[in-house]
C-alpha cells in the first residue's frame, strides 16, 4: 500500500510541521490560526498512528510482528545524502524499534489531546509535531549519522516547548536541559567518529573518505579499532552519551527541572519517548558494537542501575512537589533497564525492552494526571490538599491507577518488566537480587502515602482540604479531553497487563537472537557464564 | 580572463557613470552644442549617490556568473606568469562570492543621502558643515566600491599566478585595497587606529615575504613556480637560502592566515572595522593567505615520500594558533573579537590538515583529499562566518554590535535573524548536519586516516596504543579537543541571544538587501552540510584539485 512506511512517517511530521511553522497567518484571527493548526496536527499524527497500526497488524508491509525473528523489516532502498562521506538515507525496524515507534506515534496525539484546550497559540501543536518526525527519525534511522542528526533534533522542539509554555523557572530549566544534553551527545558523536574512522575503506563510488556511516557496517567493523582499551574507551564515551538521556545517577539532574517546568505535552513525550531513545540507542549502538565492553563493565552497568534505582527511590520519598516525585520515579525506573542488560539474561533484555514500552505508557498518563491535577488546583504541593476524590472523581481515578501501575501491581503493564528483569537478574547475581526488590517497597512507601495524603485523607469527608491558590473556588473535575486521553492511556496499561505477549513475543524473540549472535561469544572471552 | 575583465569594465564605469553630466562643447564660431557627457552638472541617476553600490553588485554578480560558467574551462597559459585552471576558477568564484555577499551587504552601511545640496554662504555654520559632512558621505561611496573591486582584482589574479612575483604583487593589491577598507570606518573612530595597525604590522610581513621571495632568487635564479619546484627536488640536503626563504614567506602568508603568533594584529582590526569588512578578512582574505601557502609549500616544497622540512614547526604553529585563538575567544566580550579570535582557530584547524600533507607518510590521494578538503573548509566558511558578521553588520546599523550585551535578546527582537546566527555559531563549531561539520569531518578524516593505521594493532591497553600512534595523529586529537573548547563561546552566543532580556524591543532595522544576505548565508549553510548542492560542491572541488595536484 505504502512502499516506504518508515520513510512516510518520518518525513511527513516534519514537512507539515515546518510548513506550519513558517508559513505566515492563513485565516484572520490568531485563534481561526491556532484552531487549524492544532486541528491539522491532530489529523497528521492520527495519520501515523494509523500507518503504525497497519504495520503492526500486517496491513502495510506485510511483516508477521507476532512470529518476529530477526533482521530489519521494512527497509527502503538506500538513498545517498551526502556520498563522499557516505551517508545514506536508510530506515528498518525490528522488534527493539518498532515498539518504540508505535509508542512515539501513539503519544505524539494523546499529549495534543490533553493539551487540546491549551490555548498556547498556533505555534504549540506543530511543534509536538516537530517532535513526532524528530523521534520516530531516530528509532528508524539505520544511519549513523542520520541518527545523530536526528538525535540532536529533538533537542529543538523540546527546547522551545519548555522555554516558551513552561513554568516559571522554565529559562534556567530549559537552559539546564539543552546544555546537559547537548554536552553529553558531542562527547557521544566523538565516539561515532572514532568508530567511523576505523570502519574498512570501501571502494565505492563518490566516497572521498573511504568510510561510510551504515550503522551496520559500523557496528560490525568495530573489531578493527586497533587495542581493547580503545574500544573499552569508545564504549565509554558512547554510554555518557546515552546514559545522559537516561538518564542515570550521576548525569540525571536535568531531568526533574526539566520535567516539573515543562509543559504537560512536553513532560507526556520527554518521559515517555525521549528517555527511551537512550536506552535504545545503548543497546542498538553500544552493546551491539562493543559487546566485550559490554561484558567487561558489567559491574559498572550494576553500579549504575542500583544507584539510579535506589537514589531515585530514596530521593522520590522527600518529594512534596508531585512533578518532580515521577520525575525521580523515572530515574529510579530507568535503572531498572540498566539492571535488566546487565543480567545478559535473554528474560533480562526483553524485561528491559518491556520496561521501556510500559514506563512509556504509565509515565505519560502520570504526567498527564500532574498537569490536570496543577491545571485544575493551581498547585503541585503534595498535601496541600486532600480529599479530591470528591471533587474531581475521574482525576482521582486515573492518579491510582498510574500510581498503582508504576509501583508495579500485578496485572498492570509496570508489573511485567520489574518481575522478569528481577527474576533474571537473581539467575545472574542472585541473592543480590534483594537489593533492588527492596527498593521496590520505597517506591511503594512514596505512591502510598502520597495517595493517602492527596485523594483520601480529609477531615470533613464532603469538602476535603482546598489548597490556598484556588481562593475558595470548587476546583472542577478534569475536562473531557483530558480524561479521554488518560483513559486511553489507563486503558492500554490494563491491556498489557493483562496480555502483555502482544510486544513480549517479539522482544523476548529479538533478546534471544541478540543474545546468540552478540553477547554469548564476548561473554564466554570474558569468563562469565551465559 | 572573462571575470577579470569584467571587473575593470566595473572599474572604469565606477569611475565614469558618477562624472557623467550634460556638458556640452560649443564648435568654434558656430552656435552647434555637440554634448560631451564628462562633467556640467550631473543627470539625476548619475548623481545618485546610490549608484556606486548598483554598479559594484552589478559588477560582482556578472563576474562571479562568468566565474562559475567558466569552472571547468581547459587549462590555458597567459604570458608565462598566469595560469587559469579549474582550481584557479574556483578559488576565483569563491572570492567573488564573498565580495558580492559585501558589496549587496554595505548598500546600507553608509549614509546614502540622495536629497544632498550643496551648501549657500547664507547658511549657518551648523547647517554649513552638516550639508559638507553629507556631501562627502555620498562621495565616499566610491572610494569604498573602487577598493572592493580591486580587492576583487587582486584575489582574482592571485589564484592564477604562477610566478612568485605575480603572486606577491596580486597579494599586495588585494592587501593595500582591505587595509584602507579597514580604515574606512569612520562611524566610531576606531577604524582609523585599526586600519593603521593593520597596515604597519602587514607591510612588516610583507617585506619579510619578499625578503624570502629575494632569497629563493638568489638561490634558484628563477621565480616561477615550476624552475623553483624542480630546482627543490634537485637539490641535495637543504640549501640555507631555500630553507630562510621558504620560511621568510611563512611568515607572510601567516599573517595572512592569522596564525599565532601574527595574529595578533587581526583581532583589532576586525573589531576596528565594518563587520562586513571583517567578514571580508575572515574569509576572503583568508583563504588567499591558504591558496598561497598551498603554492609555495605544497607546490614546491613537498617531495615525493620524505618528510618536508616545516612539517614539525607548521604542525605546532597550527597547534599553538588553534588552543590561543580558542582560549582568547573565550574571554572576549565583544563578539567581533570573538569571532576574529574564532577565525584564528579555524586558521589553526587549517594548517594542520595541511602539516600532514608534508608528513611524507601520506600518499598522494590522501594528499588530494586533505587539500579537498582544506579548500571546501575555505568555501563553506565564507557562508558561515561571513554570514556571523552580517549579522552584526545589522546590529551596526544602530551602532551596535561590539559588545555581547548588544545580542541580548536578539531571539525576541528578531527571531529570523537571531536564527540565523544561532545556526552560523552552530557550524562554526562543526554540529552536524551543517556545512561545517562536514568540512570538519573531511579534515580530521584526512588526518586520521594518514596517521592512524600506524598504531599498532597488538596493543591492549589505551596508552601503549598512544605510544605506538604516530604524533600525526594528535593533531586530530587537537582539533577535536579544540572544537569542544569551541563550543562553550559559540553555545554562549546563543544563549545570550534566547534567555537575556533584550535592552530594548526596538525591532531591528529593515535593511533589506543586509538580510537578504544574511539569509542567503544561512540556507546555503545547511544546503552546503546535507543533500545534492554539497555533493556537487565537493565534487567541484576536488576535481580542481586533482588539476592541481596531477597537472
Amino acid at each position: 500500500m505504502i512502499s516506504d512506511p518508515l520513510t512516510v512517517i518520518t518525513i511527513v511530521p516534519l514537512v507539515v510541521s515546518l510548513a506550519l511553522l513558517i508559513l505566515p497567518k492563513i485565516s484572520g484571527s490568531a485563534e481561526g490560526l491556532a484552531r487549524a493548526s492544532r486541528a491539522i496536527s491532530m489529523g497528521v499524527s492520527l495519520a501515523m498512528l494509523a500507518i503504525t497500526t497497519m504495520i503492526f497488524f500486517g496491513e502495510i508491509g506485510n511483516v508477521d510482528w507476532t512470529d518476529y525473528n530477526s533482521g530489519y523489516s521494512l527497509t527502503n532502498d538506500a538513498f545517498a545524502l551526502i556520498p563522499s562521506i557516505g551517508v545514506h538515507w536508510k530506515v528498518g525496524a525490528d522488534a527493539l524499534s518498532f515498539p518504540m515507534i508505535w509508542l512515539t506515534t501513539l503519544l505524539i496525539p494523546i499529549s495534543m489531546l490533553v493539551e487540546w484546550d491549551a490555548k498556547k497559540g498556533h505555534l504549540f501543536h506543530p511543534l509536538i509535531l516537530m517532535m513526532e518526525g524528530a523521534l520516530i527519525g531516530v528509532f528508524v534511522s539505520l544511519d549513523m549519522f542520520v541518527f545523530y542528526a536526528f538525535w540532536e533534533l529533538t533537542l529543538v522542539p523540546m527546547f522551545f516547548l519548555i522555554m516558551v509554555w513552561g513554568g516559571e523557572d522554565r529559562k534556567y530549566a530549559s537552559m539546564k536541559f539543552f546544555i546537559y544534553t547537548f554536552t553529553a551527545s558531542v562527547i557521544m558523536l566523538v565516539g561515532i567518529l572514532v568508530m567511523y574512522f576505523y570502519t574498512p575503506a570501501v571502494e565505492s563510488s563518490g566516497t572521498i573518505t573511504g568510510h561510510t556511516f551504515d550503522m551496520s557496517v559500523m557496528i560490525a567493523s568495530s573489531d578493527y579499532i586497533p587495542s581493547e582499551g580503545l574500544r573499552h574507551l569508545v564504549w565509554l564515551l558512547l554510554l555518557i552519551g546515552f546514559a545522559t538521556k537516561m538518564p542515570s545517577v550521576p548525569v540525571h539532574t536535568w531531568l526533574p527541572d526539566a520535567h516539573v517546568q515543562a509543559p504537560t505535552a512536553g513532560s507526556m513525550l520527554l518521559a515517555g519517548v525521549m528517555l527511551k531513545m537512550g536506552a535504545y540507542g545503548f543497546l542498538r549502538i553500544a552493546v551491539s558494537a562493543f559487546p566485550e565492553s559490554t561484558v567487561a563493565f558489567i559491574p559498572l552497568l550494576i553500579f549504575l542501575g542500583m544507584a539510579s534505582l535506589v537514589y531515585g527511590a530514596w530521593v522520590c520519598m522527600g518529594q512534596t512537589n508531585l512533578k518532580r516525585m515521577v520525575a525521580y520515579s523515572s530515574v529510579s525506573h530507568m535503572g531498572l533497564i540498566f539492571l535488566g542488560i546487565a543480567t545478559m539474561q535473554p528474560l533480562g533484555i526483553a524485561g528491559a525492552l518491556f520496561m521501556m514500552f510500559a514506563h512509556g505508557i504509565i509515565s505519560p498518563l502520570l504526567f498527564a494526571v500532574a498537569g490536570a491535577f496543577k491545571h485544575h488546583y493551581h498547585t503541585l504541593e503534595i498535601g496541600s490538599m486532600r480529599g479530591i476524590a470528591h471533587h474531581s472523581p475521574w482525576l482521582a481515578a486515573h492518579m491510582m491507577l498510574g500510581w498503582m501501575a508504576s509501583l508495579g501491581l500485578p496485572l498492570l503493564a509496570g508489573f511485567v518488566a520489574e518481575v522478569t528483569i528481577l527474576i533474571a537478574f537473581w539467575m545472574s547475581f542472585g541473592w543480590l537480587v534483594l537489593l533492588p526488590t527492596l527498593t521496590l517497597i520505597i517506591t511503594a512507601v512514596y505512591y502510598l502515602t502520597s495517595m493517602q495524603k492527596t485523594i483520601f485523607e480529609s477531615n470533613d469527608p464532603h469538602h476535603g482540604i482546598l489548597p490556598d491558590t484556588l481562593h475558595g473556588e470548587d476546583p472542577r473535575d478534569i475536562s473531557w479531553h483530558e480524561n479521554s486521553g488518560m483513559i486511553i492511556l489507563g486503558a492500554l496499561t490494563i491491556v498489557f497487563g493483562i496480555l502483555p505477549f502482544i510486544f513480549w513475543d517479539m522482544m523476548s524473540e529479538w533478546s534471544s537472537g541478540f543474545l546468540i549472535d552478540t553477547l554469548v561469544e564476548a561473554m564466554q572471552s570474558e569468563g562469565v557464564k551465559p | 580572463m572573462m571575470p577579470e575583465l569584467i571587473m575593470l569594465l566595473g572599474l572604469i564605469a565606477i569611475v565614469v557613470v558618477p562624472n557623467l553630466g550634460d556638458a556640452k562643447f560649443r564648435l568654434p564660431l558656430t552656435s552647434v552644442r555637440v554634448p560631451v557627457l564628462l562633467g556640467g552638472s550631473r543627470f539625476d541617476l548619475t548623481n545618485d549617490p546610490r549608484m556606486p553600490n548598483r554598479i559594484s553588485n552589478l559588477t560582482f554578480s556578472i563576474a562571479l556568473l562568468s566565474s562559475l560558467l567558466l569552472i571547468s574551462e581547459s587549462p590555458s597559459e597567459i604570458g608565462g606568469i598566469l595560469l587559469v585552471d579549474s582550481f584557479s576558477r574556483l578559488f576565483s568564484t569563491m572570492f567573488l562570492a564573498a565580495l558580492l555577499l559585501v558589496s549587496i551587504a554595505t548598500t546600507h552601511r553608509l549614509p546614502a543621502k540622495t536629497n544632498a545640496l550643496i551648501p549657500k554662504d547664507s547658511d549657518s555654520e551648523e547647517v554649513f558643515d552638516r550639508k559638507i559632512s553629507i556631501l562627502i558621505d555620498n562621495r565616499r561611496q566610491v572610494d569604498f566600491y573602487i577598493l572592493l573591486i580591486m580587492v576583487g582584482l587582486g584575489m582574482t589574479m592571485m589564484t592564477m599566478a604562477t610566478n612568485l612575483f605575480m603572486l606577491i604583487v596580486c597579494i599586495e593589491l588585494a592587501s593595500l585595497s582591505t587595509y584602507v577598507l579597514v580604515a574606512f570606518h569612520k562611524e566610531d573612530g576606531t577604524g582609523g587606529e585599526a586600519g593603521a595597525k593593520y597596515f604597519i604590522v602587514g607591510s612588516v610581513a610583507s617585506a619579510i615575504g619578499i625578503y624570502g621571495m629575494s632569497l629563493l632568487y638568489l638561490w634558484s635564479g628563477s621565480l616561477d613556480l615550476e624552475v623553483l619546484r624542480q630546482s627543490w627536488l634537485s637539490m641535495d640536503g637543504v640549501d640555507p637560502f631555500a630553507a630562510f626563504g621558504i620560511g621568510m614567506m611563512l611568515v607572510a602568508f601567516g599573517f595572512k592566515v592569522s596564525a599565532a603568533p601574527f595574529h595578533l594584529a587581526a583581532p583589532d582590526a576586525y573589531s576596528g572595522a565594518a563587520s562586513q569588512v571583517s567578514g571580508l578578512l575572515a574569509t576572503a582574505s583568508k583563504a588567499m593567505g591558504f591558496l598561497a601557502l598551498f603554492r609555495v609549500l605544497v607546490m614546491i616544497t613537498v617531495p615525493d615520500g620524505s618528510e618536508a622540512i616545516w612539517m614539525i614547526a607548521l604542525g605546532i604553529f597550527a597547534i599553538v594558533t588553534m588552543t590561543w585563538g580558542n582560549l582568547a575567544a573565550l574571554t572576549s566580550e565583544n563578539p567581533k573579537r570573538m569571532l576574529a579570535y574564532s577565525s584564528v582557530a579555524h586558521a589553526g584547524y587549517m594548517l594542520a590538515a595541511i602539516a600532514v600533507v608534508g608528513s611524507g607518510i601520506s600518499s598522494a590521494d590522501q594528499n588530494a583529499i586533505i587539500l579537498t578538503a582544506v579548500s571546501f573548509h575555505l568555501f563553506v566558511l565564507v557562508l558561515f562566518k561571513l554570514g556571523a558578521f552580517l549579522v552584526l553588520a545589522l546590529l551596526e546599523t544602530e551602532g551596535k554590535g561590539h559588545q555581547i550585551e548588544h545580542l541580548y535578546g536578539l531571539g525576541r527582537r528578531d527571531p529570523l535573524i537571531a536564527g540565523s546566527m544561532f545556526l552560523f555559531v552552530l557550524s562554526l563549531a562543526g554540529v552536524p548536519p551543517l556545512s561545517g561539520f562536514l568540512s570538519k569531518l573531511l579534515m580530521i578524516n584526512g588526518i586520521v586516516s594518514t596517521s592512524a593505521s600506524t598504531g599498532s594493532l597488538s596493543s591492549v591497553d589505551v596508552i601503549s596504543w598512544a605510544e605506538s600512534v604516530d604524533p600525526l595523529f594528535w593533531l586530530a586529537a587537537a582539533i577535536v579537543l579544540n572544537s569542544a573548547l569551541s563550543l562553550f563561546y559559540y553555545l554562549r552566543i546563543g544563549l545570550v541571544m534566547f534567555f537575556e532580556e533584550p535592552p530594548s524591543e526596538k525591532s531591528l532595522r529593515a535593511a533589506p538587501s543586509l538580510r537578504m544576505a544574511i539569509f542567503a548565508c544561512a540556507l546555503l549553510t545547511v544546503l552546503c552540510g546535507i543533500g545534492p548542492v554539497s555533493e556537487w560542491l565537493l565534487d567541484t572541488v576536488s576535481s580542481a584539485i586533482d588539476s592541481l595536484m596531477y597537472e
